[in-house]
Order: C-alpha cells, then sequence, then structure tokens
C-alpha cells in the first residue's frame, strides 16, 4: 500500500516536471534561432530505440520486456513506449540533472551492465540526439506530427561483384510533400544474408553469386531494393533461346542476367516419370514409360500433360491439397461430425477438383458457407478453424483465413503490430470482425450448424420462442379458466408475456441492427469488418459481413489472392514457391522473379482464376522440363530454376509408390484394400510410414504443417523397416512374379522400369550381374536389389 | 531553465546498493577513470554458463494429470468430498505422508524432492502440455519446442543414440505432443515403443530377416551401384542429409551399441520384475539404460491420468504401477550411482479439482499440483512449497512451468535465456520467463 501511494505521488510529481519540462524546451527552441530543434519523439527518438535494436522482438519490445524495462516492438506504440521511458522509474532511465548519466544513454553506452551490450558509441549520433532529447526535458509525442509514409531507397536495384560495397540511402516522404534523409534512423536487413550482408548504417556488401533483397525499415515502412551479383560464367546468348512460353521469358531472362546457364531438357524417360509424380502423385507403370519413351510425335509432352490432366489420379492428388490448405480433418472430440464429416468434405472438394471450379468460386463457397454439415460440408473449415472458440476473434480462424486463401500471416498482429509489414493490431481485429457474426451451433445428437447471427441475437430469439409457447399456453388457460380468479390470474400472466414478447423482439431487432465488430483488446475498441488494405465496406443490417471480405478478396486486382494460390501451384511444381514461405507473401518478402509473378497472376486472373491453366503452363514450360542434371556453373543455384530441384517424394506419394511399384499394395484401418494414401479423406488415419513422412496433420493453416524434410526415423524405416521388405517378398507381388522369368536381363530391366523409370545402364547391370554370378540363391541377389532400388534417391525423389 | 533533480530518491535494489550506485561507477568509467571492473566482472558471470549438474535428465509424463489430493498431497483434515478415499501413510522421512497406494514412494522419499506447489492457468490438455513439456505458454498446437528438442537441438548426437528418447511414445491427446515445433525434423523424438512387449524391438532399428555379412556387403555394393543420383545433382541439401541419415541407419543396424541399449533381455528376470512387468515400469527401465548410455533427453510418457469418473478405479490401477516402476528407477539409479548425474522430473500437466464431482472424478486444475524431482544435486528428503487446506491454491513457493524448464536447462548446462530462431528469422528466447526452482538445491 506505502509504496503504490508513494509512486502515485511521484508519478504527479513527475507530470507536473514533465510539462515545465516541455514548456522549458519551447523555450529553448525559439531562443536558440538556428540550431535544430530537439529531436522529436515520435520521428527521432523511437526510430533511434529501433535502430539500435532495443524495442527487437528479442529484448525489451518482447511482450514481457526485458529485465523490467518494456517497450513496444520496434516501436509500434511511441505513446505507450513514452510512459515507459518516463513514468517508469524516472530518475533512473531519464535524469534531467545529469543527463549522461540516465540509464537511458548509459545502458546501450555500455556504461553500466547491459544484457544488450554496447549498441552505440559515446559519438554517434544515436547517443547525441538522444542526450539532446534528454537536456530539452524529453518532450513527449506530438499529436500534430504524422509519420512518414513512403520510403525510398537509393541508389535502387544494382548488381556488385563479389567483395563490392555499397552505401544505401533511405529517404522518408511526409504527408505535406517534405522528405527527409533517414538512413542513420534505419534498419537494414538481407533476406539471404548468404548472397550479400548489410550494416547497420546500410552499407551493402556481396558476398556470393546470387540476388537477394535488402530491405530498410522506418517507422513500420519497408522499402526493399534487390542487389545481384552474376555469377561468374561466360554463358553464350543462345543457351536462352530455346523457350516454350512466357514463363521460360521471364525464368531465362532472370537466369541470363545472373549468368546462370539453364542445364539441358529432361530425357524422355525422366520427364514421364517425373510429370506423373507431380501431376497424379503416382509412379507411372513400366509400360507406360516405354510407351511414352517410343512414341515418335514432337508434342507428345503436351498430349501427356492434357491426358494427366484429365486422369482420375489428378483428381485423387489435387483434392488431397485442397485438403491440407482447407484443414479437412477432425477438429477434436466435440466435432460431432466424426470422419463421416471429414469424408464429406473430401467429396465435396472433390467435386470442385473433377469440375476445375475457378478458385474464386471454391474460396467463395467455403467462405459463404451456411447451414449443417451435413448439407453442406464446407462448414466443416469453420469448425476446424474456429475449434472451442467462444469468439472467433480468438480462435485462429481470422490466421488461418490470410494464411489459406492470401498467403498472408496476420497472426503477429493478434498481439503486436506485424515488425515485418505495415499490419497492425487495429488490421487483425477489424479483418476478424468480417467474421463476428458467425455462429457455430453445436448440437449433442445432430449436425453443427453455422448461423449468421450474433450469440445475443441467438439466446434472444431462443427467449422468444419459449415466450410464444407461454402465450398460447395462457390463452389457453384463459379460456378454460372456471372461477374469475383463476381467469384474472392467467389474463395477468398473458399480459406480461406480452409485454416480454414485445421487449424481446425490439431486443431482436436492435441487435440485428447492430454493426458486426469484434473488441481490439488492447485498446478495447470496437474494430468493424475492414479488408487489409484498409478500406470499409459498407454494411446493410441483416447482410452477412462475410460477403464483403469475399468481394474484397476475389477483386481480380486483389494480388495477395491470386498470387497465393499461384505461388502454391508453382512450388508443389518447382520445388521453391516464387516467393518463400509460400504462406507469408508480404512487401518485404518480394518474388525471386517479379516479373514471372505479375505475368502469372494476369493469366490466371484474365483466365477467370482456372487452376489448371496455370498448370498447363508450368507444365509445357521449358523450365519445367529441364533436367535436373546440374552444371558446374549452375550447381549453387537454388533460386531461379537452372534445373529441377531433386526433392525428396511427399509422404503419401511415396508410400503408394513403394507399393506399385512392388505391386503390393496397402491397407488402411477403414478403407478398402488398395485405396492408395493419395485418395485417403482424413489425416488422422493411422499410418507409421505417413506420419513419419510428414504428410500434413492440418492442425494449423501452415504450409509447414507438410515436412518435407530428410529424417534419421525415415531412413531407418525404408532401408530396416518391415513395411519395405515385407512388400517387396509378398507373395503374389512384382519380384514373386518376376521371379518365374529366367532372363535375368528382362528381370533387371522390369525392376528398374518399375522403380526408377527406365532400364538398367551398363554399369547398373554389370553390377547386378556380378551379385548374381557370387552364388548366392537368386531369389535373395533380387530380394537386395530391389531393396537397393528403393533406396535409392533415385526412387525416393523426383528428379 | 529550471533545475530539477530527480535524483533524491534512490530506489534500494536487494542487495543494499542503490542503482545510483552503479550509475556513478559506470559514469566514472565514461570520464576516462578506470573501470573498477564492475562491468568486466558482471559481463563474466553473464557470459558464463550455469555448470552442468546433470548430463541427462528423464521426464516422467503423467498425461491426464495426476490428482496431488490422492497421491503427494493429502488433505486429511478436509471435507470427505474434498479429502476423497485414501488415507495418508508415513514415508521414510519423518513428517511426510504419502497416500497409501504410494507403499514403495514412502520409502523413497528419501530420495526425492516432493513439490507441492505447481501452478499455473490452464485447464486445457493440449495447452497445458505444451505449457509443461516447453516452459512456453503457447497455442495447443505447440508453437514451441519441447524441452528435448531444444536439447537435442544443442547437444546433438553423441555416438549413434539419439539425444532425444521418447519411451513409449510422444504424449498426444488429439495430436501428438511434445515436437520439435519451429526447430525442425532432426530434432523430434526418437520413438523407442512399449518395451513391454514381447520380443520388444525398437522399430527399425532391427532388421526383419538377419543378414549375413555378404548379404549387407551385397545391398551396400548394389545401393552404390543404383543410386546414381549424386554423380549428376550437385549441391542438393536434401540429398546430403538423406547420404548422412542412410548411413547412420545402416551403423545402427550393425552396432552393438545401438542395438544393446535397447535390448532388454540383457536385464535380469529380477530387475524387470522390480521395475513391474508393465508398459510403464519396462519403460522405466529402459530410460534408465539410455541415460547409462549417454542419452540427453529420455520421456517416459504414461498417458490415462484424466480420470474425470471413478477416480478410484482408475487410480487404483495406475497408481500401484507408477509405485513399483517410478520407485525402482530413482533406487536403481541411486544404487548405480547414475542419480549424481542424472536429473529426473515427474510431472503431469496439471493437478486435478479438489472436489469430487458427481461422477465420482475430479477434472482439470491447473492451480495446483505436485510434482517430483530427484537427482543430480537436487536435495532429498524435502518438500518445497504447500497448498491450501482443500488442496486448492498455492499458499507457498509457486512453481510454474517456466521455473521447471528453466531449472531442467540449468541442470544441463543449457542456457535457458539462448536466443533460437525461427526459419523466417524471428529470434524466440528458449524461455522467456521463469528462474531456477532453488529450493531444490538448498
Amino acid at each position: 500500500m506505502n509504496s503504490q501511494a508513494s509512486n502515485t505521488t511521484s508519478n504527479v510529481f513527475i507530470g507536473a516536471l514533465l510539462c515545465l519540462g516541455l514548456l522549458c524546451s519551447c523555450g529553448i527552441a525559439t531562443a536558440a534561432t538556428d540550431a535544430e530543434s530537439p529531436p522529436s519523439f515520435r520521428q527521432e527518438i523511437v526510430p533511434i530505440l529501433t535502430a539500435a535494436g532495443c524495442n527487437s522482438g528479442g529484448c525489451h519490445g518482447k511482450l514481457a520486456g526485458q529485465n523490467g524495462f518494456r517497450l513496444s516492438l520496434r516501436g509500434y506504440a511511441p505513446e505507450q513506449d513514452y510512459l515507459s521511458l518516463t513514468n517508469e522509474l524516472i530518475a533512473r532511465r531519464i535524469n534531467f540533472a545529469a543527463p549522461s548519466e540516465s540509464l537511458l544513454l548509459q545502458k546501450p553506452l555500455g556504461g553500466v551492465p547491459h544484457e544488450g551490450g554496447v549498441r552505440f558509441g559515446l559519438k554517434d549520433r544515436a547517443a547525441v540526439r538522444l542526450r539532446e532529447w534528454i537536456e530539452a526535458r524529453a518532450p513527449g509525442p506530438d499529436a500534430r506530427e504524422s509519420d512518414a509514409v513512403r520510403l525510398e531507397v537509393l541508389p535502387g536495384d544494382r548488381e556488385l561483384a563479389v567483395g563490392q560495397t555499397q552505401q544505401l540511402n533511405v529517404r522518408a516522404y511526409y504527408p505535406d510533400g517534405s522528405a527527409h534523409d533517414v538512413t542513420w534512423l534505419s534498419m537494414f536487413y538481407s533476406n539471404d544474408q548468404t548472397v550479400a550482408e548489410v550494416t547497420r548504417g546500410g552499407r551493402v556488401k556481396s558476398i556470393r553469386p546470387g540476388s537477394t533483397s535488402i530491405r530498410a525499415h522506418f517507422q513500420g515502412l519497408v522499402g526493399t531494393v534487390e542487389f545481384s551479383t552474376p555469377f561468374p560464367n561466360t554463358v553464350p546468348p543462345d543457351r536462352y533461346s530455346r523457350q516454350n512460353n512466357l514463363i521460360d521469358e521471364h525464368v531465362f531472362a532472370r537466369l541470363q542476367a545472373l549468368h546462370l546457364p539453364p542445364s539441358g531438357l529432361s530425357d524422355d524417360a525422366t520427364f514421364v516419370r517425373r510429370v506423373y509424380l507431380d501431376v497424379t502423385g503416382c509412379l507411372p507403370t513400366a509400360a507406360q514409360v516405354t510407351a511414352f519413351v517410343a512414341a515418335p510425335e514432337s508434342d507428345k509432352r503436351s498430349k501427356l500433360i492434357d491426358a494427366l490432366l484429365q486422369s482420375p489420379e489428378y483428381v485423387d492428388y489435387w483434392t488431397l491439397q485442397l485438403g491440407d490448405l482447407l484443414q479437412n480433418r477432425k477438429e477434436r472430440d466435440h466435432d460431432v461430425r466424426g470422419v463421416k464429416g471429414v469424408r464429406a468434405f473430401q467429396e465435396w472438394l472433390r467435386g470442385q477438383v473433377t469440375a476445375n471450379r475457378p478458385w474464386d468460386q471454391i474460396a467463395r463457397d467455403v467462405l459463404l458457407s451456411t447451414g449443417d454439415t451435413t448439407h453442406v460440408p464446407q462448414v466443416g473449415y469453420f469448425i476446424v478453424s474456429i475449434g472451442e472458440k467462444q469468439n472467433v476473434e480468438e480462435s485462429e480462424l481470422p490466421d488461418s483465413v490470410a494464411m489459406s486463401f492470401l498467403g498472408t500471416r496476420i497472426g503477429c498482429a493478434r498481439c503486436h503490430n506485424h515488425p515485418l509489414e505495415k499490419y497492425t493490431q487495429d488490421d487483425f481485429y477489424h479483418f476478424a470482425a468480417y467474421f463476428s457474426q458467425v455462429v457455430l451451433k453445436r448440437q449433442e445428437k445432430e449436425a453443427t450448424t453455422l448461423l449468421v447471427g450474433t450469440r445475443n441475437s441467438e439466446e434472444i430469439r431462443k427467449q422468444i420462442t419459449e415466450v410464444e409457447k407461454a402465450i398460447a399456453e395462457s390463452t389457453s388457460t384463459v379460456a378454460a379458466s372456471k372461477t374469475d380468479e383463476e381467469s384474472k390470474k392467467s389474463a395477468a400472466q398473458l399480459k406480461d408475456s406480452g409485454k416480454r414478447l414485445a421487449d424481446l423482439q425490439k431486443q431482436l431487432s436492435s441487435a440485428m441492427a447492430r454493426a458486426p465488430g469484434v473488441t481490439q483488446p488492447r485498446t478495447g475498441k470496437m474494430m468493424v469488418p475492414q479488408s487489409l488494405d484498409r478500406v470499409a465496406p459498407t454494411w446493410k443490417p441483416g447482410e452477412d459481413p462475410r460477403t464483403a471480405l469475399v468481394a474484397w478478396m476475389t477483386n481480380p486486382s486483389n494480388r495477395a489472392f491470386s498470387g497465393n494460390i499461384v505461388n502454391r501451384l508453382w512450388r508443389h511444381y518447382l520445388g521453391i514457391g516464387l516467393v518463400e514461405p509460400v504462406d507469408d507473401l508480404r512487401s518485404s518478402n518480394p518474388p525471386s522473379n517479379p516479373a514471372l509473378w505479375a505475368a502469372l497472376n494476369r493469366e490466371f486472373v484474365t483466365h477467370q482464376f482456372d487452376l489448371k491453366h496455370v498448370m498447363r503452363l508450368i507444365l509445357n514450360s521449358r523450365t519445367y522440363q529441364l533436367s535436373s542434371d546440374t552444371l558446374p556453373e549452375n550447381e549453387q543455384d537454388r533460386r531461379f530454376h537452372s534445373h529441377y530441384y531433386a526433392r525428396r517424394l511427399p509422404a503419401e506419394v511415396l508410400s503408394d509408390a513403394i507399393s506399385t511399384a512392388t505391386g503390393a499394395p496397402d491397407q488402411f484401418a477403414g478403407y478398402p484394400l488398395g485405396m492408395r494414401a493419395t485418395q485417403l479423406p482424413d489425416s488422422g488415419v493411422a499410418s507409421y510410414f505417413l506420419t513419419v513422412f510428414g504428410r500434413s496433420e492440418r492442425v494449423t493453416a501452415c504450409a509447414c504443417e507438410r515436412t518435407t524434410e530428410v529424417t534419421l526415423t525415415q531412413l531407418l524405416h525404408l532401408g530396416n523397416g518391415e513395411a519395405v521388405s515385407a512388400k517387396v517378398r509378398a507373395t503374389n507381388g512384382r519380384l514373386s512374379q518376376l521371379l518365374k522369368e529366367a532372363d535375368d536381363r528382362k528381370v533387371i530391366d522390369e525392376l528398374f522400369l518399375s522403380t526408377m523409370g527406365h532400364p538398367a545402364g551398363t554399369a547398373e547391370s554389370q553390377a547386378v550381374q556380378n551379385a548374381l554370378a557370387d552364388g548366392d540363391p537368386r531369389e535373395e541377389v533380387y530380394r537386395d536389389l530391389f531393396w537397393a532400388l528403393l533406396n535409392s534417391k533415385n526412387f525416393t525423389f523426383n528428379h | 531553465m529550471i533545475d530539477v533533480s530527480l535524483g533524491h530518491q534512490p530506489s534500494r535494489l536487494c542487495n543494499g546498493a542503490t542503482r545510483r550506485d552503479f550509475l556513478r561507477v559506470g559514469s566514472l568509467g565514461l570520464l576516462g577513470f578506470s573501470l573498477p571492473g564492475l562491468l568486466r566482472l558482471q559481463q563474466a558471470r553473464g557470459a558464463d554458463q550455469p555448470p552442468a549438474r546433470a548430463k541427462s535428465v528423464i521426464l516422467v509424463y503423467l498425461g491426464g494429470g495426476l490428482s496431488h489430493h490422492d497421491s503427494f498431497d493429502l488433505k486429511p483434515d478436509a471435507p470427505e468430498e474434498i479429502r476423497g478415499k485414501y488415507k495418508p501413510i508415513a514415508s521414510n522421512v519423518s513428517g511426510l505422508q504419502v497416500g497409501e497406494l504410494l507403499p514403495c514412494m514412502a520409502r523413497t522419499m528419501d530420495k526425492v524432492c516432493l513439490v507441492r506447489s505447481g501452478s499455473h492457468e490452464n485447464d486445457h490438455h493440449e495447452t497445458a502440455t505444451n505449457w509443461v513439456l516447453s516452459g512456453r505458454f503457447g497455442s495447443p498446437f505447440g508453437d514451441y519446442p519441447s524441452m528435448g528438442a531444444v536439447v537435442a537441438h544443442e547437444s546433438g548426437f553423441s555416438g549413434l543414440l539419439p539425444p532425444y528418447v521418447a519411451v513409449p511414445k510422444n504424449p498426444a491427446f488429439t495430436w501428438e505432443l511434445g515436437k520439435s515445433a519451429f526447430l525442425g525434423g532432426r530434432f523430434e523424438s526418437f520413438k523407442a515403443g512399449d518395451p513391454n512387449q514381447p520380443d520388444y524391438k525398437v522399430r527399425d532399428l532391427s532388421l526383419p530377416q538377419p543378414l549375413t555379412p555378404k548379404a549387407t556387403q551385397r545391398r551396400k555394393s548394389l545401393l552404390a551401384a543404383v543410386d546414381t543420383l549424386n554423380a549428376h545433382v550437385k549441391g542438393n541439401d536434401q540429398m546430403a542429409t538423406y547420404d548422412e541419415f542412410q548411413q547412420r541407419a545402416a551403423e545402427m543396424i550393425l552396432s552393438p551399441e545401438a542395438q544393446g541399449a535397447f535390448d532388454m533381455n540383457r536385464e535380469s528376470a529380477s530387475t524387470r520384475d522390480a521395475y513391474g512387468r508393465n508398459e510403464f515400469g519396462q519403460s522405466c527401465l529402459l530410460a534408465r539404460r539410455l541415460v547409462e548410455r549417454g542419452v540427453r533427453f529420455v520421456t517416459v510418457n504414461s498417458g490415462g491420468w484424466d480420470h474425470h469418473k471413478k477416480i478410484w478405479d482408475g487410480l487404483e490401477k495406475k497408481l500401484p504401477v507408477f509405485d513399483q516402476g517410478f520407485s525402482m528407477m530413482i533406487r536403481d539409479l541411486s544404487a548405480r550411482g547414475l542419480l549424481d548425474d542424472t536429473l529426473v522430473v515427474a510431472i503431469g500437466e496439471f493437478g486435478r479439482t479438489p472436489k469430487i464431482n458427481k461422477d465420482a472424478g475430479r477434472d482439470h486444475w491447473g492451480r495446483a499440483g505436485s510434482m517430483i524431482f530427484a537427482g543430480a544435486g537436487v536435495s532429498s528428503g524435502k518438500v518445497v512449497g504447500a497448498t491450501d487446506k482443500e488442496g486448492a491454491f498455492v499458499t507457498d513457493r509457486p512453481v510454474r512451468p517456466a521455473d521447471v524448464a528453466f531449472t531442467i536447462f540449468s541442470a544441463l548446462g543449457i542456457n535457458p535465456r539462448k536466443q533460437l530462431h525461427t526459419p523466417e528469422g524471428r529470434p524466440v528466447e528458449i524461455l522467456s520467463e521463469g528462474s531456477l526452482i532453488d529450493e531444490l538445491y538448498t
């Protein structure tokens, strides 16, 4: 109690002093005519602390602060920071009597022990200005000041040779048209530090050939410039001349600028295996490979692509991709849909893929779904995303929608302004407000129903039903009453109920007329629906606020909506997104090929969000059809598609590939024998193999749920596991059938064709012949060969 | 200018020095006087890692939430609907009583430190489990790597055995917990399986059909002949990792060290009996075998403690098994001298409600719960913390999930404040809060 009282007193005292201080500093400013005015808290002091890293997420900027001193993350709340600096522990942090002794200076100068180390030197401009600010009695944020609206990073995009450096200059533009050099207040980052690094002062140095964005941050604004260092190759221009379509035009232009030669075209055998695996998730059979390789037509590749895009396996595989994206899973025990509901949603998704429905229409049907899960299975999306939360803004729903449909992470802004994007906490809750009228009505024995309304309006509706029932009862009692007293009593009840009904109806109409919105927890303010680019739609009473969201999202000019899915398609087929991670599109994370990004988005939108159109473009490009073999000149490239990037097969695809190759189908619990892993509706189906190889559990919307990593457990399972071994030995499997063939040449080729997609080469064949000649039973040697084939990267990777 | 000094009310630090004293020292240094070593001293202390007290940790996780009222924090004077069915019994530590279903633990309490004041504010299985297993509060999906994954990340493989082993597997309610989160798949736990199974073998750590040395050699040379991708594709990280783990997997099959660690038949029948011939007992025994061979972090995951209904039936099945296996592990580790550098912790995600519900069960209760620490310098025969007379709230020395994790990391010599990085480059401290449970070491 005592200390609290004294704190309050001292706060008042300090407040008074600060007022005096402000007056005082004004005096100085007018008196000293030409001298620089005292630093502005908003324009200089907060950016100084930001540039020095004081308010970064690893330091005082984290929610809990650091050693009792908390600042807003990268200075998003200057008013709050001003209070932390001045109100709390003022005598220590800011010392007007001896400004140099203020902890605000001593800590970053290293004058007193500081866990964060020395942040700047005594003579640095940051220290000088901080000191001047304290000497000027620490003037607070001035409401009339406005933040900068745009950054320009000079000299713009450029090329550097390895080891060469370039100083950046950052100019901030203000609403009144003025511009200031804020280089010294900016923070600089390299998106790929292995390519180019940047100093705190903004000097860029090229480390190795490649290309990366360098970002400058100031006051929540981001400016990016692209720094490229061409590879030390001399590539004849004709190496870029063979192009199939607009994709190659842009990819090869980028490669040419970086002096990266593209690898050669993949051979037919490699291509047929690759395209089957990528489009359908299935291995081609030996016969399919042989037929394709033998076919003489010059357009056989594009014919095959068309055929595969029409195949039922394509539908299976792309239903799986959408199932991941839309998190089709059983939520938890309270999810009364059970696995049945998951299957129904999958069936719905299959229908969309089969019909090749435009992506905007699929998104609309999911996001605007209303009704019960039996009739509208896509309501399951809301069941999973909302989970057990009472209020949608507390649930994962806003984050999930932004990630899955806009490739945008707004989750950071739930608790603090996004450190790398313009999104503020307000933006998050404005976005969440689109869903403020989504109510999930969960019933014990019936299908969960999604209603549009408010929890309150649903409650009132329920009460109205009850009162109406009471009125009906009272009416009949009045009619049937025998005594005056009885009749009077009932009549009185009837009157009461009537009043109550009128009252409830009034409440209901006012509840329905209330604009949708959610409360921003930090400010306590009501946030109305508003898009991420800050346009608030008009809302009419009774209208589902989600309608406006979908209209904004699917507007052809919304590059986040089209870019999100185009980028995911690109990553699926080419191994790495134009933007990585695919669910982290933001201005500070630009695509590796901006021209290609723009072109693909244009194609997608002008073709009415046709997913297959984009796939066809990608698959027919020379870029996709390049060999995975590297050249000495392009083996360091992991981003610009100078060759097809070899990668481990996804869990379901690898599992199916082993079954197909060995001729031993799987049986998943609850599903018929031979149902392929890519056809499973539910990520919850028990399978050690699929778990170990990282299928998506679909618990969150993050694309990282499906892991592409290679782990020890995977290699143990492939190399030593019973699963693979039993399939090799299966009684009716491929090997036991093949062993009836006496010609070893044929057996070997068939084994190679059904695993690797090509007949055995001379050296490979020789190695097998040698093993066969070594005295052990033929069957055992072939088992070991099969084991080796299934464990080789030629099999487990797509390449 | 008005000269106002705000320096007349110096605040006093715990050690008696005022903050201004520090300031003076600091500013003297700035003015060119020699800094009297204070800064350097401080930095040196900060840079020093806590000395490692433990080589290994065994974390026994009682998934679902152990009822503290019926095990280690009985309230015999509370009304019946709170105190429940069981009577307290004396232990070998004077004044310390435990529940009557824990007779073996009663004879082992001199080797452990009982903490009765575990406390947090979450009653949701997944959220609380992730909190307890990582030391950080996040969403139920596990935003933060569990302690085992962090230890794996910080220490890597020593020999052929993986650094983080889960026996028999990771905890799970609706989905798997105890995962590596943003650290990635390389740091997930290695699942040992149920060592109580007849013919127990770790999945994929032995071959389904034995191979002759000749066949092993044949496989190796055939694989080398058919895996031609490396000859054509250079600079692919995923391929390099694949090759590394493929080799490790092959070595583990041939390594007596790796094979032997999981060979339960090398334990005498009497030892195996002493731990209890059930999943939990044998898991405790395997945990001992693993730390004996240098595995850094072993979790023994025992589920089924979520007794919302008929709690007496449930506990009469679970507690005797726990009592036998856990106490035997402590005594066995102690007898072998392993307890000196192995920290053992038993913990659930929460305690259970004081009042018995209408279904004769107890529900989730994060506000209070009991846990056990032993080994690696932890004081034994001691009780830390206390709850009120109904066992509902902690009245003395609340111990939070972050404190438990802080203590575990410190014991292993890992700085709990070290920054890790997410794949996006976001800096994340291993722990953002928490401090050492000093009372364990006094």
